[in-house]
């Protein structure tokens, strides 16, 4: 049993500006949740004051309701895997492995037991006598799970684990993390700044920026839900378009109009087409992602014509660039599409799908 | 290829010029006293007499224990402490560390000479002259070993740090049991260094030792050779002074891999 809980945490360094400001959630027992942002948002900090490693300079951090902020890392019962794996380069891997539980009195047998469990579950068993300089990258990422499995934690924290990884070999470990996870049935913290990461690992995302949470909830919401323009921009690739422009429209009818007036899409069939119409005035940023764009009519689409530039064929799908008001736009389409690039056509925007976010606030509306 | 048989030529000169003082001590030192004014390289009447006549003379055997115990510990206590102060230099936050560190680098650019005096005077008044102290007190802060260690400790990677710390262990652990393991190369180059230097020193034990019993090699070799116990007998003085070089030479041979790796190299990287 782990929950932990961050209560008005916050970090800073000397008399500098704050670079994690005031941070509150609760990681549940046995739950998998990733802090996610670009460089310098704070995540890793934070990660290392979970584990100790970093003084928290404000607030309270909880350990199953105990608060630990001032327990140094050994007495946490937290254990980390580095990004660059952080092994022991004069050890074998047993010896890697088995170094914390020596330095907990663990029994030789007990130490045997545990390593060579843990060595099953991440098939290193054929390593254990290996240094870290005779293994390569994915062996070495094994290994440093390993040395965390072994110690049996509350906790487990993973600083972008999978970054030193080559692009298949990432995937492969990501499926089996999650399966660790299911196996392991413990609460997990993952740092990464790979959004697809985030998405596929996380039950739950916390997304962070210059040392604030954005938002912190499923990566389905997060899809769907963006609370923010940040949000929207970060969760997703290609990243949504965003053209920013006035709500307008009277009686039951609401639109969004671009700028230069380039675009007016009818937003009547909108789920939130009450809270646009209480907006109507309001500058605002329409958010639409690249897949909600196809060049296929359907229900509640919005035609818009428009000049393709530029054309990438990924075999299963084709992103198609066009510009729109100074803004790069782009469009997911379906692999048969046929588009030439610098003949105008027509794009049909799924309208019921797009998200209207606060111009001042960068809020959703 | 006359090129390099020129270069080859070259170095083989050079290389004797280094061997040749050397390979002549040892050969004057197993020859007759009337066989040393030769410049030969192979003993002219071989014979022992000149090693039997030094140990005869003076207590060599138990200033070789004496060097032995003193560079033993001060080489130690110089790779223990320069690894602890290169480590709150390299890796902790403490206010005033660069001031410390550049007191440190300051000590190195006074030469031994102006610290001789007052460091005797320490000496006497802490009544240390004719103790062991004296000669391993004043040693065992090294600021080249400090700053060997600082540096080498700096190119190794936080997270290793980081991740002995989650592991449980405490400071000096993370110091000895995981930086100093790799950092090898440079444990050897100090060890090495200050091996050398201490044991070849005859200045300092000369001011602060007379005891007979408590005198180092060196110390006891010089006095012998310039002393006139030698009674002038050249192959005598020339046998104590090889005596005196052999420990040197065979540490060196025996880490001379590490040694050269550790000069060119900083050290390892994960």
């Amino acid at each position: 049993m782990a929950t932990i809980t961050l209560s008005h945490i916050a970090k800073a360094y000397g008399s500098e500006a704050r670079v994690i400001k005031d941070v509150s959630l609760t990681v549940n027992d046995r739950e998998f949740v990733v802090f996610v942002g670009p460089s310098g948002c704070g995540k890793s900090t934070l990660l290392r004051m979970i584990a100790g490693l970093e003084a928290i300079t404000d607030g309270d951090l909880l350990l199953n309701g105990d608060r630990i902020n001032d327990h140094p890392p050994k007495d946490r019962d937290i254990a980390m895997v580095f990004q660059n794996y952080a092994l022991y380069p004069h050890m074998t891997v047993y010896e890697n492995m088995s170094f914390g539980l020596k330095l907990r009195h663990v029994s030789k047998a007990g130490i045997k037991e545990r390593v060579t469990q843990a060595a099953r579950i991440l098939e290193i068993e054929n390593l254990l006598d290996r240094k870290p300089k005779d293994m390569s990258g994915g062996q070495r990422q094994r290994v440093a799970i390993g040395r965390a499995i072994v110690r049996e934690p509350k906790v487990f924290l993973f600083d972008e684990p999978l970054s030193n990884l080559d692009a298949k070999l990432r995937g492969q470990t990501r499926l089996e993390l999650q399966k660790l996870h299911r196996s392991l049935q413990a609460t997990i913290i993952y740092v990464t700044h790979d959004q697809v990461e985030a998405m596929t690992l996380g039950d739950r995302i916390c997304v962070l920026r210059g040392g604030d949470v954005m938002q912190f909830d499923t990566p389905v919401t997060l899809y769907n839900e963006p609370a923010n323009l940040f949000v929207a921009g970060f969760i997703g690739s290609p990243p949504m378009n965003f053209l920013p422009g006035k709500l307008m429209g009277t009686g039951n009818s609401v639109q969004f109009e671009s700028e230069s007036g380039t675009v007016c899409l009818e937003l009547s069939a909108h789920p939130h087409r009450d809270v646009y119409a209480g907006n109507r005035g309001r500058a605002v940023v329409l958010g639409i992602r690249a897949e909600h764009i196809t060049d296929r009519p359907g229900t509640f689409s919005h035609s818009q014509s428009t000049t393709v530039d530029a054309l990438e064929h990924l075999g299963n799908e084709i992103f198609a660039y066009t510009m729109l008001e100074g803004v790069r736009f782009v469009a997911r389409l379906p692999a048969d599409s046929v588009m030439t690039i610098n003949n105008t056509a027509t794009l049909y925007w799924q309208a019921d799908k797009c998200h209207i976010f606060d111009a001042q606030t960068e809020r959703r509306l | 290829m006359i090129r390099k048989i020129a270069v080859y030529l070259l170095l083989t000169l050079a290389a004797l010029s280094f061997l040749y003082p050397f390979v002549w001590m040892v050969s004057a030192s197993l020859s007759s006293e009337a066989g040393i004014g030769s410049l030969r390289l192979l003993p002219v009447e071989f014979t022992w007499q000149n090693y039997l006549t030094v140990f005869d003379r003076i207590p060599l055997g138990r200033a070789f224990l004496n060097s032995v115990i003193v560079v033993t510990i001060t080489t130690s206590l110089v790779l223990v402490l320069g690894a602890l102060v290169g480590y709150a230099l390299a890796r902790l936050e403490f206010k005033g560390k660069q001031l410390v560190f550049f007191l440190i680098i300051f000590t190195m650019t006074l030469p031994f000479q102006i610290t001789l005096i007052p460091n005797y005077i320490t000496m006497v008044r802490l009544g240390w002259v004719d103790t062991y102290l004296a000669l391993i007190v004043p040693f065992v802060m090294n600021s080249f070993a400090i700053l060997l260690f600082r540096q080498a400790f700096m190119g190794l990677p936080q997270a290793l740090i980081d991740a002995a710390r989650m592991d449980g262990a405490g400071e000096l652990r993370i110091i000895f049991q995981i930086l100093v393991p790799n950092v090898l190369p440079t444990v050897v180059t100090i060890t090495i260094l200050t091996f050398m230097g201490l044991w070849n020193d005859a200045l300092w034990p000369l001011i602060v030792i007379r005891n007979e019993q408590t005198m180092t090699m060196p110390q006891l070799v010089t006095l012998f050779s310039v002393g006139g116990r030698a009674d002038a007998q050249l192959g005598v003085k020339i046998a104590a002074a090889v005596m005196l070089a052999v420990p040197v030479i065979l540490l060196y041979l025996f880490f001379q891999k590490h040694f050269i790796r550790s000069m060119a190299s900083s050290g390892l990287k994960d």
